[in-house]
Formats: structure tokens, sequence, C-alpha cells
């Protein structure tokens, strides 16, 4: 029977080489694409540094090649591209973002002041927990409930902007207040201003070692594989035997862990708890993940595309801020790079006829 | 094996004489296909076919799944703006390239599936896009009466105001009917309209069809339901493998002629099985009831055994398969595999204990179209691939290349992107996911629908093969030859219980389909002692 079969089975498969068959349309999406993908958007990062340094040269803008403006901009990245990492895996997941990093960030670093009373160690413990279960609630409601991920994120972000203005009496905290203290002050100062050799600061160290963790989990560990199932197909993850709900749930844990570690950077700069001190990372960091490579639609990118992107936004507003552009066109600016990655995302690849993004 | 057949084969020809005559007579048709065809990437879903209805006819199309009937019908429905051949319309060379175009031209669609907008009331279902206006305002005066008008016309006595969500389905189904009529169509196309109704409501629509035939509309009417094609067509055109065999008028016709026809070979030659040895149970199922959906199911499966599961749809076969394969919960009974019970009770624990299940819905629930073929192919077995956390895809490419090879995938490339293959190889990569998870059951839904007769094929040894490598199998289908020329028993299921089961020996498309009907064996139509080495 399989002999016979098998002599059956040829001339089918021999008729869809015909033309016009299936073999025209095919597409590969091997690691080789992905790599282009990756490598392209380091491309477009080094073309953004060239552009900062022409518009030096024509006496434009300043000293953007200085070592100071370059510094800034590494630890600008560092914040961004921190935030974006975690972000990266609640779009992988095909749940777009995360918005309530904003107040995740802005809490935390409350939650980190109020508790360097107790020690500097109880105060990362204490403001890391508190992050961990905003992540844990939103995993759960968007999970599990099959809430619209974006409009319940975003209705987290008020609840929890509330809930710091209810708390604090719509107060901004300083380290010095609560500090009896002086060490744990100290060191939580050290959070942003830390450096090694006096040149790479503990933020973009975080932020290296999130990446390479971050790659290595996204495409080598059986959670990652998962979590490319779950972006790609819900429904089919889920009649593989893939336990989607703990996927999700997972990947907004770790958008909300990225986001209390920026979070506790940008107050340990500002040296104040206060309800803004996230605002505007949740566009900045979805903008970084999409130029980065990864699709809206979910289960494709990677982690050191997200780094790239986040290399061009850092970039990108450096130059903006020295050629003097207010920050409302700065957003514009930005909205705009947005609709036009997305849109020629959406469009290539519906004339490879992959409806998607 | 058997004589039953013997004249199917030339069935085919004399077609060339039917055709001069066609366009001879051309302005008697109300609807002419001149040798439309329709091909889809790897395969010709409509092949040459050429077909005419008269006014006032009831002209029945019938054939086996993936015939092509459902193609000819969406080429009328103007869902393609690429088929070839001539459609006329009155006389008149129309193109159908859309639905719009189609709807313009007197064609009226009535589907298996609802098309109603279940929140908003009947009156906007039955009038959508020509509701009357007075002046800038709406007239719902006159909506109302023109919605009772139509309703009336299908037997319903129901307040037009009511939302779609408030009926019933079998009054939904006649609402369905009734908002097609409201476009006033000249041909009519019915795709299984009986399947949604009770007895009493069948009789209705049947009073509905003959009342159109009077009014001289032409009617397309596609069933799976012999009987009704007898009592209401005026002619009938069966069709197989994306090709017309023939057209006759109904009182020259015999059910069993038609049956070869569309069978077109003899079962038992198309499935050369050979024998296999079937072990001990593997699977014994006691009680099982998803209420709502089935009660009390008993079920005994073998090592080695394929055990088919046949039913009309609603019958509650995907709901068992679901049951089964741990995806949704029992209400009461007992699952055990190899005389233990079945632990937990996710689709993890099943498929980790050996149960697998291939969905009917290939594109939603059964494969991420958007990643490539081996990741597919790998997605149920992940944690089998990973040690510690950490997952191999290399661990799994030798089963991967070993399947491609197998199951013949075409083309043979892990990397292709899923959505980009052919409906056959699709389902093939489908089959290859479960095949990797090597499974003590495998439960198959529809593994065979709607793809070529070359995937059918190597689909069909690749079943039989795991079979005899001790496998249990249990198959549900609705392509009754399928069922009866793989299954080693099949049993019958009707309304959510089984009302019988089948030997090998008893199996054939027609027995199957009066047992899926009700039949319970005794003293029904001699189908089954005709003809059939035990």
């Amino acid at each position: 029977m399989s002999g016979s079969s098998r002599a059956g089975a040829a001339p089918a498969a021999k008729r869809e080489e015909t033309p016009g068959g299936a073999d025209l349309r095919a597409v590969r999406t091997g690691s080789f694409s992905s790599i282009m993908n990756t490598a392209g958007v380091y491309g477009i990062a080094i073309l953004f540094l060239a552009l900062g340094a022409l518009l030096q040269a024509t006496g434009a803008i300043g000293n953007f090649l200085s070592p100071q403006n370059l510094l800034n901009i590494v630890d600008a990245v560092a914040l961004v591209g921190i935030v974006a990492v975690g972000m990266a895996f609640v779009t992988y997941s095909g749940n777009y973002a995360d918005l309530s990093v904003p107040t995740t960030m802005g809490f935390t670093g409350y939650i980190c002041i109020e508790l360097l009373r107790y020690g500097f160690g109880v105060a990362i413990i204490g403001s890391l927990a508190v992050g961990l279960l905003i992540g844990v609630f939103n995993g759960l409601v968007v999970g599990r409930l099959k809430a619209n991920p974006i409009i319940w994120t975003l209705a987290v972000n008020y609840v929890t902007m509330g809930v710091i203005r209810l708390v604090w009496v719509n107060k901004q905290i300083y380290p010095d207040m609560v500090g009896t203290q002086q060490h744990a002050v100290t060191l939580f100062d050290g959070i942003y201003r830390l450096r090694f050799f006096n040149l790479v600061g503990l933020p973009l160290v975080m932020l290296l070692v999130l990446v390479l963790v971050g790659q290595f989990v996204l495409t080598r560990t059986s959670f990652g594989i998962k979590l490319k199932l779950t972006g790609s197909s819900p429904r089919a993850a889920k009649l593989s035997g893939i336990a989607v709900e703990r996927a999700i749930i997972l990947s907004f844990v770790l958008a909300a862990f990225t986001a209390t570690i920026a979070g506790l950077a940008v107050t340990s700069l500002s040296r104040v708890g206060a309800w803004y001190n996230g605002a505007g990372y949740d566009f900045k960091a979805v903008t970084a993940v999409v130029i980065g490579g990864m699709t809206l639609a979910g289960g494709r990118g990677t982690i050191l595309g997200v780094l790239g992107g986040s290399l061009i936004i850092g970039i990108l507003n450096n130059i903006m801020t020295l050629i003097g552009i207010g920050t409302f066109s700065q957003d514009m600016i930005r909205g705009a790079i947005f609709i036009i990655v997305v849109g020629t995302n959406a469009l290539s690849l519906r004339r490879l006829g992959r409806d998607d993004a | 094996m058997d004589g039953r057949h013997q004249g199917a084969s030339r069935q085919g020809s004399g077609a060339p004489s039917k055709e001069s005559r066609v366009s001879e007579s051309a302005s008697g048709h109300a609807l002419e296909m001149r040798h439309v065809s329709k091909r889809f990437p790897g395969t010709i879903a409509v092949d040459d076919v050429s077909f005419e209805v008269r006014a006032g006819e009831v002209h029945a199309l019938v054939g086996e799944n993936g015939a092509g009937k459902s193609t000819l019908m969406k080429m009328l429905a103007g869902s393609f703006d690429d088929y070839t051949g001539a459609i006329a319309i009155e006389g008149q060379v129309v193109l159908l390239h859309s639905p719009t175009l189609a709807k313009r031209h007197g064609i009226g669609m009535i589907y298996q599936e609802l098309s109603l907008a279940r929140p908003i009331s009947i009156t906007e279902n039955l009038l959508a896009g020509r509701l009357p206006r007075r002046g800038l305002f709406l007239d719902k005066a006159l909506a109302r009466a023109q919605a009772r008008e139509l309703l009336a016309f299908v037997g319903l006595d129901l307040d037009p105001n009511l939302p779609i969500e408030d009926i019933s389905q079998h009054e939904a189904q006649l609402v369905e009917i009734a908002k097609v009529l409201g476009n006033k169509p000249s041909i009519l196309v019915m795709d299984e309209p009986t399947s949604a109704l009770s007895r009493e409501e069948v009789e209705r629509l049947f009073a509905i069809i003959g009342d159109l035939k009077r009014r001289g509309i032409a009617i397309v009417y596609i069933s799976h339901h012999l009987p009704e094609i007898f009592r209401i067509a005026d002619r009938v055109t069966v069709m197989r493998d994306g090709k017309k065999i023939a057209t006759r008028p109904v009182g020259e016709a015999s059910r069993e002629e038609i049956v070869q026809m569309m069978v077109g070979r003899s079962v038992r030659e198309f499935y050369r099985r050979d024998e296999r040895s079937i072990g001990d149970v593997r699977l014994r199922v006691r009680g099982l009831s998803r209420f709502g959906f089935f009660h009390g199911v008993d079920l005994e499966a073998r090592r080695g055994e394929i055990l088919g599961i046949c039913g009309l749809s609603g019958a509650g076969r995907t709901e068992l398969a679901k049951v089964l394969s741990g995806l949704d919960r029992a209400d009461e009974g007992s699952i055990e595999l190899d005389g233990e019970a079945v632990r937990g009770s996710t689709m993890a624990d099943f498929l980790e204990q050996g149960i697998s299940y291939l969905t009917e819905d290939r594109k939603t629930e059964g494969l991420a179209i958007r990643l490539p073929v081996d990741d597919n192919i790998l997605s149920a077995i992940v944690d089998r691939l990973s040690r510690a956390a950490v997952f191999s895809k290399a661990r799994g490419k030798p089963a991967v290349d070993r399947l491609i090879g197998e199951l013949s995938i075409y083309p043979p490339d892990p990397s292709r992107t899923v959505g980009n293959l052919s409906g056959g190889n699709q389902q093939k990569v489908l089959l290859a996911k479960w095949l990797a998870s090597e499974p003590r059951v495998l439960i198959l839904d529809e593994p065979t629908r709607g793809v070529d007769i070359g995937a059918k094929m190597t689909i069909h040894a690749s079943i039989e093969k795991l079979a005899r490598e001790g496998c249990t199998v249990l198959l549900i289908s609705s392509d009754l030859p399928e069922l009866a020329g793989l299954c080693d028993r099949v049993m019958v299921m009707r309304k959510g219980h089984f009302i019988r089961e089948m030997q090998y020996s008893e199996c054939s498309e027609e027995s199957l389909l009066l047992a899926a009907n009700g039949d319970t064996g005794h003293g029904a139509i001699g189908v089954d002692s005709e003809g059939k080495a035990p």
C-alpha cells in the first residue's frame, strides 16, 4: 500500500511545480531574512549618525560628535532601550504594546523612595515586586480574560496615575525627605550615576545585559518559541498544547520588569519621585520596537533589532534637541516616523501576499 | 474487488454533442455557464464545466466534497475575477467579477451560514441597503410593511422589530431566505438550504421553492441529501473532481446511477488496503457527556485500529473530539488510555500522554500560517525538544526532514511560510505536526477537507502507515468514501448519540449516508447486502 500510494503522490507534487503554482508565491522567512532586517536597522542608525555629523559639518548644530554628546545619546538610548526590550515581548506575543509603562515607571519610583528608609535592598526589591504585580495583573486580564491589551493597559495607566495622586496627594517626593538612611540615598543616586571606568553608565550595562538575555530568551528558549507561536496564531498555539495564557502573562511581567528598572533609573536621575517620570516612554519604546523590525501582528522580530530601533530613536531625539526643535514638534516627528514604518511594513507584507501588521 | 461500479468509467464521454445543443437554444436559458474553469495554486477546482438552468427549473448540483460545486457557486456569487469561460444570463454574456455585479445581474445566494447582523432588527436586515425613505427620513411604517410582506412569503409571522438574536436559528434561516428573495433575483442559488431546518420548515421551504418555480425563477440547488433532490429537482448535474460528469432529468435517473457518477470509481478500488493487525484496547470511553452536545458516549478503540466517526454536521462529532483531546471538559464520564484514566485536564496533559487532535479548522486553529513549515511541524513538541528550558531546533530537524519527505510536502523547504503553500500541502504540514508528536491516539477531524486528490492519497497512505505502526486513529469525516475505505469500524453519530456501529464489510458511501440520516440498518433500502464481499 505504502509503495503504490507514494507512486500516486509523486505526480501530484509534480503538477504543483507547473507555472503559477505555489512555488512562485512561497516566501522564505528563515533566519537569513531576519538577520538582514536587523542589519538594515543598524544601517539606518548609522545613517542617522552620519546625518548628525553632516549637520555639524555644515554648522547647523554644534557639537554632535563631541564625547559628551555621544555619551548623552548613549544614556538616553539606555533608558528607552530598557523599556523597549520588555515591551518587545508584549508586541511579540501579539498584544501590541503595554501602555501602562509610564505610570509603572513613576509609581515604582515613588515606592522605591518611600522604602529607602528601610534600606536600599528593601527599596529595590519592594519596587520590583510592585512593578511585577502590575505586570501579572495586566497579563492575567489580557491573557485570561482576553481584554483588548491597548485599552486595558491604557486604563491601568490612568488608574495607577490616580493611585499615585491619591496616596501622595499630588506631591512629588525627594529621597532626602525620607532619608535617615543617607547610605541608601547615596546608593539610590548611583543607579543612574554609577559609571564604570568613568565612562560606561550602569543603565547602559543593564541595557546590554537585558538585550543579550532577551535575545537568548526570545530565540532559544522554549518560552520564546511558545511566544512566537502564540503571537503568530493564538488559536493554533492553544491547540498545540501550549499554555498561551502563561506565555502572555510572562510577556507582560517582562514588560513591567524592564519598565520598573527604567523607572528606578529615571527617578535616580531626577532625584525625585514624580508621576510624570515615565511620561513619553510608552510611545518612544513602541516606536523603537516597531522601527526595530518587530511587526505589530506578533511573532516576528528580534531583540537585537529592538536595540537598533532604540539607537535610532535616541540619535534622532538628540539631533532634534540640538537643532532646537521643541518637545511637541519632536513628538509629531516621532509620530510621523511611526506611521511611516508601520505603513510601509504593512504595505510590503500585503504586496508579498500576506495579510499582516 | 466488486462489480458494482464497472460502468462508471465511461460516464465522462458524450459531452460534445450536448454543447452544440446548448448554444442552439441559448435564448431559452435563464443561466448558462459555458466551459468555465477556475484554478487555484496547485489544483484546478472547476475544469471546463458547461451547465445551464432554465427559467422555472430547479437544477440540482451534486458531488462529493471537493467536487467543485462550491467553487462553481462562488463563481456565480462574484467571488472570483479570474475564472475562464463565459457565463450568460438570459442569453447575454455577463462578467461576474464582484458580488455587486452578481447581485445586479439578478443572482441571489442562500448559504448555509447566515449573513444576518445579529443585534439589529429583522426589518433592517431584510431591507439592508434599500430601506424606504420619505424625504430625508426613514419611512418606518413602510419598511415594516415591506418586511412583513417578505416574512409572510416565507411563512413567518414575526414582529419585524425583533433583533435577529431574539429569534430561533430556524427562523433566522428563513429570514435569510426572505432577505435574498427581497432582492427579486431571477436566479437563485441555494447551498444546502435544509441543513439547519426542522422537518416542517423543510416542507415550508419546498413550498416556497414551488412558488418560486411558478414565478419563473431559475434555481440551482446544491445538496447532499439525495431524497430531497428526487423530490424537488427537475434535472440533476453530477460533478466529480472539478469536472461535470453528466446532466440528467431527475425522472430518468436512479439514485444508484447518481451515486455511481458521484463516486466515479469503486470505493474499494481506490482504497486498496492491506491487512493490519489490531491489538488490545487502547482508548476506552465510558458514559462521556458534554451537555447540549453529546450524551453517554461509549467507545473502545484498539491499537492499530482506524475507527471512523460518521455523522451529519451538528451531530456532535467535533465536540466529542475536543473533549477526547482535552481541549474541552466533559460533564460526566471517563476516558482511559491503555487501562489507566487520563490524567490532568488541559490539552497539554492529554498531549503528553499521547492523545493528539488534528483540528478541522486548518487556517485558524491548526497552523500558524505566517510561520515557516518547520516551526509549524515542531509546534506541538516544543517542550520535548527543550532541555532545561532551552529549545533546540536542530534536535527536531531530522523529524522535520523525514516528515517533509514522507508526506511529499512541496516545496520540500522547511523555511517556507506555510500560508504560501497550496491547501493540500498546508494540510500535509498540519498532519506532519501531529505525526511529529508520536501519538498513541490520533484524532483526525476532517483530515482531507478541501485538498486535491494527490494530497488526499498521500494523507490516506500516511494514516494507514500510522495505524500499521500501532497507533489508534479516530477518523472523523464527512467524506463518506474515505470512511468506508479506510476504517476498520465506523461509529455513526446522530444528535449527540452513537446510534450504530458498522464493520468494514457493512460500510459503503450509501449505507453510511443512510445511517447518518438515522437509518438503523434493519429493513432499509437494500444497499448493505448488495455486491459486498465481506
